[in-house]
């Protein structure tokens, strides 16, 4: 046991010292801008004393070093500034959009991660049949599709043709769970078949894999049913890469829920971090890619962590 | 109960039998279970559903047909070797190359095909289509055909101009990584770790924030951050090779880094390089398209599949299909690559084993 938590602990302070270095990209690369924030908001035409007030307002007279551990400790307890647009809070800004990208993300990933899975399992089982192949041509179709395209499809014909659901995915404070899960809908739905392909593919990659071992061919020969071979033989070693597989997957709904909020009007955080890119807004920036970022990260760790974890060669050490 | 769906019925269930009689299973399976699935649609849509499957189906036919004739053509046009690759090469793949083919010829002859200029306005916002406008005009009254067509010499151009950089980047490092190993190996493996645990759109937003957006930027930092992926693979590929019995009397002959990276490791690690190459140029395309989308990428009035998207998405909800006609695009150029990657794929894959 002594070896696994050590694996584990190793793992979590690499994805720790990755973060940082994260974060000390996005600081930087601000610092790297043409001039400084100040002169780059307020444009050519400013005055050499405007310049200095806001650098002034800024902090920006201080040392980059200094500075970056300043921002460090108050985005660790979700201070991340002032808006130079707004002149809200940053941490307020994002703190509700934050929660309803979550709840998107964690609406289509309910959905996707079972059905992926279930449907995984079936292709493998059926590989190289008619079944198998029009499942291959249809999620390759869905993988390359670039979000908005599939987002605008379901648009048309759920929500302009028929009215089954609503086209704007609007939110209000006093809105029940049921409606919520009805108005994001399609948004959800969006990013569910993308994340279905992907996932549904790399499942059936893990299990054919594990169904070419000797194990599973002796166990067949011995004359186990198949149904026993997949739940007893092949189930308990495929845990390992289909955990790795889901999480993996919702790294990538992290990134793929920036395209389909703005389809749909989604107030989260993918679209805060969109108009604040086009409008130039430092802080706002560097706090979304630092929570992006910090996600993506997290989530890759809780897969490499999951596979250690569920690997039964380490858990039953010789 | 019309001819229609007696017909539609009577053709399937008639298909079904013929392919039975005549032991071909995979169609059979095909044709019967579309029957089966025709029943439950057929009840719950109604007859308009079933024209929908009909129309679906013929273009899949034509889809197939186009593809089996233009792999028929390129065995007989292609020497002795590659015809004999290629008339292995499942369906989807030469309907890859079909469509490639088509995006090429369309990039290159755009201001022939095109019937007007791409940033030309000829008429009123949002006309509808007629003869001279094939597919109507966009919000400023400029030609949706003709910017279509020039679209696809400016996104897939941009696309393969920043592909081509990572590429060049990421396989030259990664073959230099693998020659050469060493602390200059260690660097760049750390370097492309932190670039990769950066979700890749993020990442573009972010340095486009900072750099603002015009093409030559945006060329760089997409090659920025697809380098290290193609880094990632070199890397792997050539340490294979670099062990090998020849590259190491290369050595010992006396030959220098550069001259074993050309002529030993190169040609023996080129096939998973070349699918590589097809797969990056996937990503890089959708992220070119993402952020023309978000009004991030090539700046109007230059004509782009993705700007066009957004510019014109007010059209849908008037239930008008043309907005979807360059996502669409955007989608099939995708997908050919993706099955022509396949295809190439599974052929390194089957001749190593």
């Amino acid at each position: 046991m002594r070896d696994i938590g050590g694996m584990v602990l190793k793992r979590l302070g690499l994805g720790l010292i990755t973060l940082l270095v994260i974060s000390v990209l996005i600081f930087g690369a601000v610092e790297l801008l043409p001039g400084d924030i100040a002169e780059a908001v307020l444009g050519m035409g400013a005055t050499e004393e405007n310049v200095a007030a806001m650098r002034r307002q800024l902090g920006l007279d201080q040392p980059a070093v200094l500075r970056y551990f300043q921002w460090l400790g108050g985005a660790v307890v979700g201070d991340f500034g002032t808006s130079l647009i707004s002149q809200a809070p940053v941490g307020e800004v994002i703190g509700g959009r934050f929660a309803n990208t979550l709840f998107l993300a964690c609406y289509a990933a309910a959905i996707a991660v079972p059905l992926a899975i279930v449907l995984g399992i079936i292709v493998a089982l059926l590989r190289n049949s008619v079944f198998d192949r029009v499942a291959n041509v249809l999620t390759l179709t869905s993988i390359s599709s670039p979000e908005f395209f599939l987002g605008y499809v379901l648009i048309l014909y759920l929500a302009v043709k028929v009215d089954y659901f609503p086209a704007i995915a609007r939110l209000s404070e006093d809105m029940s769970f049921l409606e919520r899960l009805d108005r994001t809908f399609l948004p959800a739905l969006t990013m569910v078949l993308v994340v279905t392909a992907h996932m549904m593919r790399m499942t059936r990659a893990a299990i054919i894999n594990l169904l070419a071992s000797p194990y599973i061919e002796m166990a067949r020969l011995k004359g186990v049913p198949p149904w026993l071979v997949i739940v007893r033989h092949a189930l308990p070693n495929a845990w390992a890469p289909i955990i790795n597989v889901v999480a993996l997957n919702l790294a990538y709904l992290i990134t793929g829920v920036v395209l389909v909020e703005v389809v749909f009007v989604y107030p989260g955080i993918g679209q805060l971090l969109v108009d604040a890119v086009t409008k130039r807004d430092f802080p706002v920036v560097q706090a979304c890619c630092l929570i992006f970022a910090a996600t993506f990260i997290l989530l890759n760790l809780a897969a490499d962590v999951g596979a250690i974890l569920t690997n039964p060669r380490l858990r039953h050490p010789k | 109960m019309n001819e229609f769906v007696i017909g539609y019925y009577a053709f399937l269930i008639g298909a079904s039998c013929l392919a039975a009689y005549y032991k071909q299973r995979t169609v059979f399976l095909l044709l019967f279970s579309l029957t089966l699935a025709s029943f439950v649609v057929g009840i719950v849509g109604g007859e308009p559903a079933l024209w929908t499957i009909t129309v679906a189906a013929a273009a899949l036919a034509l889809a197939g047909g186009t593809a089996y004739a233009f792999r028929e053509f390129l065995v007989i046009i292609a020497p002795m070797e590659t015809a004999k690759a290629l008339r292995t090469a499942p369906l989807t793949a030469s309907f890859g190359m079909f469509v490639i083919f088509t995006y090429a010829i369309m990039g290159i002859f755009a201001p022939v095909i095109a019937p007007f200029g791409e940033a030309e306005i000829i008429t009123e916002a949002f006309a509808p289509a007629d003869d001279t406008l094939l597919l109507g005009a966009d919000q400023l009254g400029r030609d949706m055909f003709s910017r279509i067509v020039y679209g696809a010499r400016n996104t897939v151009g941009l696309a393969l101009v920043a592909t081509t950089l990572a590429f060049t980047m990421g396989a030259l490092a990664g073959l230099f990584a693998a020659t050469k190993g060493g602390w200059f190996d260690q660097i760049l493996g750390r370097f492309a770790d932190v670039i990769m645990s950066i979700p890749s759109l993020i990442f573009a937003l972010l340095l486009l924030s900072i750099f603002g957006t015009n093409l030559f930027v945006l060329v760089i930092i997409i090659a920025v951050i697809y380098a290290p992926r193609v880094y990632r693979l070199a890397r792997a590929v050539a340490g294979n090779v670099v062990v090998m019995d020849y590259v190491e009397a290369a050595r010992l002959r006396g030959e220098g880094t550069w001259y074993l990276i050309r002529r030993e490791i190169l040609p023996n690690s080129s096939a998973p390089l070349i699918a590589e190459f097809g797969l990056e140029f996937c990503f890089v395309f959708l992220l070119v398209a993402g952020l023309s989308f978000l009004g991030l990428g090539i700046q109007p009035p230059t004509a782009d599949w993705g700007s066009m998207v957004r510019e014109n998405a007010t059209l849908i909800s008037f239930g008008e299909l043309t907005p979807l006609i360059p996502a669409g695009a955007i989608a099939l150029l995708t997908v050919a690559v993706n099955f022509v990657v396949d295809w190439m794929l599974y052929r390194s894959s089957g001749l190593r084993e």
